[in-house]
Formats: structure tokens, sequence, C-alpha cells
């Protein structure tokens, strides 16, 4: 399979995968501790803690009981209730680029997985592991399909509707437009495999489709580890932590 | 030697608030609502969106990991000024908060931003720094008597001490919009309703205060008002005024640590409940075409406290069970209305662009072809006012009160009192079988030191 090639081994990609996990890690603490430079209710004391962070947002996030928290959870969280109120081509784009993200986050951790027990045999799973991957083929390129028809939407608005145009910042096009390109470049390095769903062979250059999926790879582990934490990306996060803080903004 | 920058303080800031502004999404909805920026659309930077993106990139010189690793940097004073014009210049009204898909609590997140910017010495905006001094000094923004706080009551009205029935009038109520409280007066008076008023123990609610950043004298005002009311014996405290019943409900709660016996009631929720028992009579028809203005302070900043139904419906309920009056909603109503332009201090602060927003939604009324457009609020109604003499309208503006008294026949003149040269409202004149509206000429600019309080 294509996951080990220019050089790299699988204890590098262990290894990467540690540094981008950890990078990551700490991107969320400092945030938390950033958070935390704030009080923990209307009159209290500056405690500038990381974890007072946490004990605030969970006292705010259950101050209405377990069920507005679960409520507040799918209706807002999961289905984007306000946004779809606000606009269904905006909730059509935020599903598909929410559920298509997390997706395939979800399968590349999966995957992980599945090459580890492949590597070391784990249990004696070794060709299962195998026959597994494969079948991790098909929810890929659907997901993948999912997020590149969110991020068309995405990047689309921002080019034709004037009042979303004159106020998108150069930030707002850089951050748009990497997950444009990570979407794409994870399709293109699908297509040049050869086989492709929906393509077949028309783009079909499998020399070059590992090095494609190296870039890939990199700009995605980039994204989640050295762009995610520190730029307007941690809305992904802060943003449904926010909508549980505030029971949905009820 | 330079003196040291001070950084970005976050003081005032729960830290969910800090979380929320890294939760803005950049969708771009509060722009398309903000009535500020409706009226200056070169200013971006006033909308929640862009106040968000600059509080992010002013906290990240001191507090981002490059300035973890090499040091922060200083913020830079020009920059910090138009920042605090870019958060003053909003009224709170709240509509952002209201169509965030993020959620976010826009009021309470810009009236927790300006107490650090009055901290910092960059807030408050103009004539607002004055609201602290006189509220402190006379106990309400008019630099009136407290001993004149009944003064507008006429002389056979029914006005008890304490009672389980406590009418909190409100500092403009009494002492510049004194139409409003006689009817309120009134219309409880032929009721049969007890109710007490605390007088000069009734202090101002201190809303512009906490609207501001300046929340010093608050916590006196807050206690001395609970504890009146409490002394007074009040189970239900009526409320005509959207501000005042806004700090009641939330506000001085935050301030008071004891129980706290009676329940805060919009007169209009009250009076509903009297035109559905069918003890209100009606004897003079309005042939008018009324609107509403929901006020911010009742409607969208208590609507999750008090009801929807309480928060737009009852003052609507009101307004047509009156004979005569053809009810229109304007196109923006309830939740999504347009703000007049009076709240948050910008009527104090930035007169201009109150006004500007004032006529935005007179505009409003006019697209319904409203003759009248009602509200609750006092600052609203002068707000609305003003914008409606500078554009010339021919449009008037009532409390929904006052619509009700006179359409019940009451008497409703204001007894000759040291406050009646400042008596500046649109009021109904009303013969035996029909009422009309007298408009008022502008007001004169300067007359209050800091305009409308809240």
């Amino acid at each position: 399979m294509a996951f080990y090639t220019l050089g790299l081994t699988f204890n590098l990609v262990i290894i990467l995968t540690v540094i981008v996990l950890a990078v990551w890690v700490y991107g969320i603490y400092f945030n938390f501790k950033k958070w935390g430079l704030g009080s923990t209710g209307y009159h209290d004391q500056l405690r500038n803690s990381f974890w007072l962070f946490l004990a605030t947002w969970i006292k705010e996030a259950f101050k209405d009981g377990v069920w507005v928290f679960i409520r507040t959870a799918v209706l807002d969280v999961l289905l984007l209730r306000r946004t779809l109120a606000r606009s269904p081509i905006r909730w059509v784009m935020h599903m598909s680029m929410f559920y298509g993200f997390v997706a395939l986050a979800a399968l590349s951790g999966l995957g992980l997985m599945i090459d580890i027990v492949e590597h070391f045999n784990l249990m004696g799973l070794a060709h299962e592991a195998e026959i597994w991957k494969e079948y991790l083929g098909l929810p890929f390129d659907l997901f993948g399909y999912l997020l590149l028809f969110g991020a068309t939407i995405a990047v689309s608005r921002r080019i034709l509707l004037k009042f979303v145009r004159d106020n998108t910042t150069a930030y707002d096009a850089f951050l748009i437009g990497a997950v444009f390109l990570i979407t794409i470049t994870g399709f293109y390095a699908e297509w040049m495999r050869g086989n492709a769903f929906l393509v077949g062979n028309m783009f079909e250059y499998p020399i070059y489709a590992p090095h494609f999926a190296l870039i890939h790879t990199i700009l995605a582990l980039g994204l989640f580890a050295f762009v995610f934490p520190w730029t307007k990306y941690i809305h992904i996060l802060a943003t449904p932590m926010t909508l549980l803080a505030n029971r949905g903004g009820e | 030697m330079a003196e040291k920058s001070k950084p970005l303080m976050t003081g005032y800031m729960i830290s969910t608030q800090l979380m929320e502004i890294d939760g803005c999404n950049r969708c771009q909805e509060c722009m398309k609502w903000c009535p500020t920026f409706a009226v200056r659309p070169d200013r971006p930077g006033i909308t929640p969106m862009y106040k968000n993106a600059k509080w992010r990139e002013l906290m990240a010189k001191n507090q981002s990991l490059r300035a973890k690793i090499f040091g922060g940097k200083p913020l830079n004073e020009d920059e910090m000024k138009l920042f605090t014009e870019d958060v003053y210049y909003c009224t709170t009204c709240g509509v952002c908060g209201t169509v965030c898909e993020a959620g976010i609590k826009t009021v309470d997140l810009w009236e927790a931003m300006r107490p650090n910017l009055v901290d910092r010495g960059n807030g408050p905006y103009g004539k607002q720094s004055f609201f602290p001094k006189l509220v402190k000094a006379d106990r309400n923004p008019y630099q009136a008597k407290q001993e004149d706080r009944l003064c507008w009551v006429p002389k056979d009205a029914k006005v008890d001490e304490s009672g389980e029935i406590v009418y909190f009038a409100g500092c403009t109520a009494a002492y510049r919009q004194q139409a409003l409280g006689v009817a309120t007066v009134r219309i409880l008076n032929k009721l049969n309703v007890d109710f007490a008023m605390l007088g000069k123990d009734e202090w101002c609610c201190a809303s512009a205060m906490v609207r501001t950043g300046q929340r010093e004298v608050m916590a006196e005002h807050a206690v001395h008002n609970v504890d009146a009311l409490k002394d007074a014996g009040a189970k239900t405290v009526l409320f005509a005024c959207a501000g005042c019943i806004r700090n009641s409900t939330v506000d001085w709660p935050r301030w008071y640590e004891g129980y706290i016996p009676y329940k805060n009631v919009p007169l209009s929720v009250f009076l509903r409940e009297k035109i559905r028992k069918g003890e209100v009579d009606y004897k003079i028809p309005l042939n008018y075409t009324v609107t509403y203005h929901d006020p911010c302070h009742n409607g969208r900043h208590l609507m999750h406290e008090i009801g929807k139904d309480w928060a737009f419906e009852a003052s609507r309920h009101c307004i047509e069970s009156i004979p005569g009056v053809k009810f229109k909603d304007m196109l923006r109503n309830r939740e999504l209305q347009r703000c007049c332009g009076a709240g948050g201090g910008v009527k104090a602060g930035i007169p201009d662009l109150a006004l500007d927003m004032a006529k935005a939604r007179v505009v409003d009324g006019e697209e319904v072809s409203a003759d009248v457009i009602a509200s609750t609020c006092p600052f609203c109604r002068r707000n609305i006012m003003d914008g409606r003499n500078d554009a010339k309208s021919s449009i008037k503006v009532l409390d929904v009160v006052e619509l009700m008294a006179a359409s019940m026949g009451l008497d409703t003149t204001i007894p000759e009192n040291p406050y009646t040269k400042f008596q500046e409202q649109d009021v109904l004149v009303c013969g035996p079988t029909t009422c009309t509206v007298e408009t008022v000429e502008r007001k004169a600019p300067g007359k209050d030191l800091v305009g409308e309080a809240h």
C-alpha cells in the first residue's frame, strides 16, 4: 500500500503522529489556559487557571440540567439548529463540511489503528486488518465528496455573493482556501491511483500518487496541529463549546 | 522613559466569554442585522464579528504563543482608541446574539468588555462619563431632587406607601415623561388596584452604568432598590420602563445577595390580565393605525427570562384591545426588531448615531403606513420622537399605557410641577368621543446634560 513510501517508515509515521498529536493537545491546552484568564463568575476574582476554565464551562453547560445539555448537544451542536434558522444554504454547507471533516478525521484515526494491528500482527489479525482497510475506501470517498461539496459552497459564496465577498478578509480566504486545497489534493491523490470512485482511471498516474498522497497528508496534519489550535479554526472547538455553555444561546 | 503600555484587561470577562470570542465563526449574520452598522455602513469595525476579531488580535499581542516565546508587544493607543469607539458604537440591543450561529451571548459580552476598557482608561465614551457622578450625587441622572419623585402624581390619585403591588416608575417617567406616569396611575386607580410607590426611596435603576461599563454605582443602587421594595412589602413590582425592568430582573440579582421575594411584571402583562378579565372599560375609539416598537430591554434582553409571550405579545394584545385601533407590525419585529438607537449609552455618548438609528426606525413605521409608533420604553420613545422630528415625519410616538388611558377616557393631565418645562412628549388630547395626538417640537439640544440614561 502507498502508506509508507518516499522514505517514510512505519516507525517514522508513528513518531510523526505522536508529535502532531502532542502539538495539537498543547494547542488546546494553550487555548483553555488563555480562556482561563477570565473569571469564574460575574463578580469573581481572576484565577488564571486552566482547570478553573474547565470548571466554569462545566458549570455553565450543566446549569439547566443534563437534559438541556443533551438537547443542546443534539439540536444545536449536531444539527446546527441556529444556522438552519438563519440560512438553509449555509446550513447545508456547514453540515457537509462538519460531518465530512469529522468523519474523515475519524476514518483516518481508524485507518491508523488498523495499520498498527496489521504491522504488529496484534492477536494474529494482520490479514483481517488488511481486508478491513479495503472496506474503508468507500466511506473515505463518500465523506470526502461531502466535504468537497461543503467546501465548494463555502468558496463559491465568498466569491459570488457581494456582501460576503466584501467582508471576506485575507484571513478568511486563507482558511477556507486551505480546507479546499486539502480536500482537492486528497481527491487528486486518490484519483491518481486509478480505479477511483466516480472518475475511474481518468486521472490515473500511479507513479506519482504516493507523492501527492504525502503532500495531502502533510497539509492535513499541518492544518490539524499547526493551524487549527492557533487560528480562527479554533472555532471548530470553541463554537460547540459556546453553544453548550450558553445552552444553545437560549 | 516612556510609560509602559497597559495590556488588554480581562478582569470582567468570564472565562467562557473569552471562549465565546474564539467561537465566532465569522458567518457575517450579525452584520446583516446590526442596526448601528445599517446606518454606519462605512464602519464594519463596529459589528460583532469585527469586534471579536479585534479583541483576539489585541489579546494575542500579549497572550499568543509568539508573545509567550518572544515577549509581548505594547498595544498601540490609537488602535485602542478606535477599538474603544467600536465597542461603544453599540446600543447593546442584542440582535447579534439572537441571530448568532454560535449562540454567543453578545450583550453580556459587550457589557463585560466595556468595564475593562474603562479600567484601562479608554472608556467610557463622551458624556457617558457623567452618569456615575450624577447618579451618585442625585440618585437619578437628571439632576432632579429625590423629594420630587412623586411631584407629578395628581392630587386625587390614590397611591400607597406600602403594599403588595408596587409601581416602580423610573427616573424618566418621574422627571421627563410624566404623561406615562400619570396614565399608569390613573389606569391602576380606575381598575381599583391598590398599589404603592417608593417616592424618594426609588433610586435610579442604574442601567446606564452597567450598559456603559461603569459598574461602581451599581451595587449601591441595586441593594437599595431591592431593600426598599422589600420594605414596602412588594410581592409584585410593576414596570412601565423597559430599562428598569431589565435591570431589576437581570442586574440587581447579580448584586443583591439576599432573597428577593417579589416578581417583576411588565405593566402591559398586568393590564392584559385585566383586559382578559373584562375589567378594562374603553370609552373612546382611537382611529389610528398603530404599530409597536419592541424595546430591546424588555424584549430580546428578557425573552429567555420571562418568556416570549410576556416579552413580545402582551403589549400587542393591549394595543389590539383598544377600540378603533388598526394594528400593524413593522417588518422587523419581536426578537428581530430594529433597535431605536437610544440604548447602551449611545443616546448620551454618540447622539448623532442614536438619531440616525431612530430615523431608520421611523422609516420602518412609515413603511407600514402607521400613524402611531407605540412602545413600552420611555427611552425608545424619546429617541424615536427625536428621529421623527429630525426626519420631519408626521408619525406620532406614544406609550401603550397612554393609548389605553386615553381610550378609557381617563384624565391624564399632568399637574404643574418643577419639571413641567421639561415635558416634551407627544400627548393625546381627548374630548368626550374622540382623541387627537399633539406632536411636540424638537427638543432643544443640550437641555439634559447626558440625554437619556439607558
